[in-house]
């Protein structure tokens, strides 16, 4: 019985708050102090062992948390993407020490990533959705990977504050309640100021190190907050990110952190490669899945901020106009039909083939009662998936003859 | 192995009548016509089912054979536009869509996705089938589905029948864990859904 109840980690992550203190009394670091230059990389000690008491018993907690993992049915076995994950976390951190990490890409559509102290490492699939490209989920990894090379979260245990970093990253992100039951030490790290400030340091050495642009992680706190503020404006509540409450009343002050992120950014020395296109290459299909799981969860201002974001990327490709298509159809309020099949007609225009970009063309145009062209539509979506699970009930809808076949399950 | 006790503790609770949820339980007669779902809606079981004292909503109701972590049986009786599948779990960081009296039948089994996404903090969940079916007389949809919880490792299958008459939203759904309990209670959930009566219909 690993798993904790909403409320209890609620609860939980409310004790770690009123211990915060002992993050507050740091020493604030001069504002605007950027490091000259990155730290250099320490030799590698090889793969950690517990040392006393403390770290045993949490090494103990970790392998029943990744015995938990291990069995999940979130998991992605996919090799392909398992092999490219890991592939970006050895290329920025070395193949010696990335032999010590046992990495698991799980299905949640949250930004998080984590590392346990006995090695389990961990990337959801809303951080892999949200990356900007290679090199910034390089930074990532590598930030987390330092976190456990330096042993922050024994410190954090011993100061009655564990967590990892579930929590730090999935406050920012309004369905933050997602995922907490994935073991009991998920959303218990809360590394302080200046474990995260040698986390980043540590993270970007090895990203300069691998040839990566170090301006990778420079603006990756502010577009959290943005899509956190952009969700709240659309359901009518005010943006709270900037007011300072909540994480941000307790947690070291990010705008600090994105001081001296955005100095690394503009050192003259990083010639490196952000690596969108990898990305893009790396994730292949599962993005388009990670974008549906986006588009599910019921955030239309957080949704709409993040297509935006990936569109300044990648520019509007007929993949995210067509999803920005879905976005409008399920939120289906008075006029949304009718941008929806602007969004998908943009989507075929620029050569989209994905027969769902039809299917909800069809659709869209139905519920504006423009009966014939929906049905053409719905008809061309069935002539490419003659075999889709709705195939018989879209059959109707585009006023086709039912084959025998398709009637109600037995 | 944690799975089975867990449910083993499930089912008992259920027999003995622990829960305070359990105090307000009753026993479902076979043959004989029952209002469902605080609602006009008349159905009949051809076998005892329980009907759960806690509601998924104001016009809603579950039935279980053997506890609902195992089985259930839910009904909607004609909810209105505006209004959402189920009650909200976090309306405040996580709403859940609500309902258009203009859906098209295959903006149901999209609505109850979406619905479950949120609720059940899954992405594992997929509409496997969608064909057109009647409830009560109305024209509508019958759709299937598959999902995972997101603290389990248990697959449930899930079959619906539901229609929009007049704007509201009828629906009865019926969900098991995939091994064994999906096969052995659905043909008594079809005929409790085929016996489905709707007003005015
Ligand atoms: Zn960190």
């Amino acid at each position: 019985m690993k798993r904790l109840g909403l409320a209890r980690l609620s609860a939980a992550l409310l004790l770690a708050g009123a211990a915060l203190p002992v993050a507050a009394q740091l020493p604030a670091a001069p504002a605007a102090a950027p490091p000259a230059q990155l730290p250099p990389i320490p030799a590698w000690g090889g793969t950690l062992e517990p040392q006393d008491r403390d770290e045993r018993g949490l090494w103990m907690m970790s392998a029943d948390d990744e015995q938990l993992i291990r069995g999940s049915r979130f998991v992605i076995d996919d090799p392909a993407l398992n092999a490219y994950v890991r592939g970006v976390l050895c290329k920025a951190v070395g193949a010696d020490r990335c032999q010590s990490v046992r990495l698991y890409v799980m299905r949640v559509p949250v930004f998080n990533a984590s590392m346990h102290p006995n090695g389990m490492m961990q990337i959801w699939s809303g951080a892999l959705l949200r990356m900007r490209g290679e090199a910034e989920l390089a930074a990532v990894l590598g930030h987390e990977f330092a976190h456990y090379e330096r042993r922050h979260s024994l410190a954090g245990f011993k100061q009655a504050r564990a967590a990892t970093d579930a929590a730090l990253w999935a406050a920012f992100i309004p369905i933050a309640g997602l995922a907490v039951s994935l073991g009991a030490l998920q959303g218990f790290f809360i590394y302080n100021q200046a474990q995260e400030k040698e986390a980043d340091l540590g993270g970007l050495s090895f990203v300069q190190r691998a040839g990566y642009s170090t301006a990778a992680f420079a603006d990756v706190w502010e577009r959290l907050i943005a899509e956190e503020d952009a969700g709240r404006v659309a359901r009518g509540q005010k943006p709270r990110a900037g007011r300072r409450s909540g994480f941000f009343a307790t947690h070291p002050p990010s705008a600090e952190r994105m001081t001296y992120l955005r100095a690394l950014a503009r050192q003259a020395a990083d010639t490196g490669d952000p690596g969108a296109a990898s990305l893009r290459a790396g994730l292949g299909a599962w993005f388009g899945r990670f974008l549906e799981d986006q588009v599910k969860l019921n955030d239309f201002g957080g949704t709409e901020w993040l297509l935006a974001d990936l569109a300044r990327r990648d520019g509007w490709t007929g993949q995210l106009l067509s999803t920005r298509g879905d976005l409008y159809r399920l939120r289906g309020q008075d006029g949304d039909m009718a941008i929806a099949a602007g969004l998908y007609r943009e989507a075929l225009a620029k050569g989209h083939a994905d027969p769902e970009t039809r299917r909800g063309l069809g659709l869209a145009l139905l519920r504006q009662g423009q009966q014939a062209e929906g049905q053409a539509m719905l008809k061309a979506y069935l002539e490419a998936k003659p075999d889709a699970g709705d195939a018989a009930m879209l059959r109707m809808m585009a006023g086709l003859p039912s084959p025998a076949t398709a009637g109600p399950t037995q | 192995m944690k799975r089975h006790i867990l449910i083993a503790a499930a089912a008992a609770t259920l027999v003995a009548g622990a829960t305070p949820a359990a105090a307000a339980n009753r026993l479902i007669v076979p043959n004989v016509a029952v209002a469902v779902a605080k609602s006009p809606m008349m159905v009949q079981a051809d076998r005892e089912w329980n009907r759960l004292g806690a509601r998924p909503g104001p016009l809603a109701e579950t039935w279980t054979l053997d506890g609902d972590v195992l089985n259930r049986l839910d009904f909607y009786g004609g909810l209105l536009a505006g209004t959402t599948l189920f009650r909200e779990v976090d309306r405040r960081n996580r709403p859940l869509p609500k309902l258009r009296a203009d859906m098209l039948p295959t903006d149901i089994p999209t609505l109850f996705e979406q619905s479950y996404r949120i609720a059940q903090n899954t992405s594992l969940f997929t509409i496997d089938s969608v064909a057109p079916a009647t409830l009560g007389g109305a024209n509508g949809v019958r759709f299937t589905y598959s999902f995972v919880r997101q603290d389990e490792d248990v697959t449930r299958k899930g079959e619906a029948v539901a229609a929009m008459v007049g704007g509201k939203l009828w629906l009865i759904s019926f969900e098991a864990p995939a091994l064994h309990y999906f096969d052995a209670g659905i043909a008594s959930a079809r005929t409790i859904i085929a016996s489905a009566k709707l007003p005015g219909k």
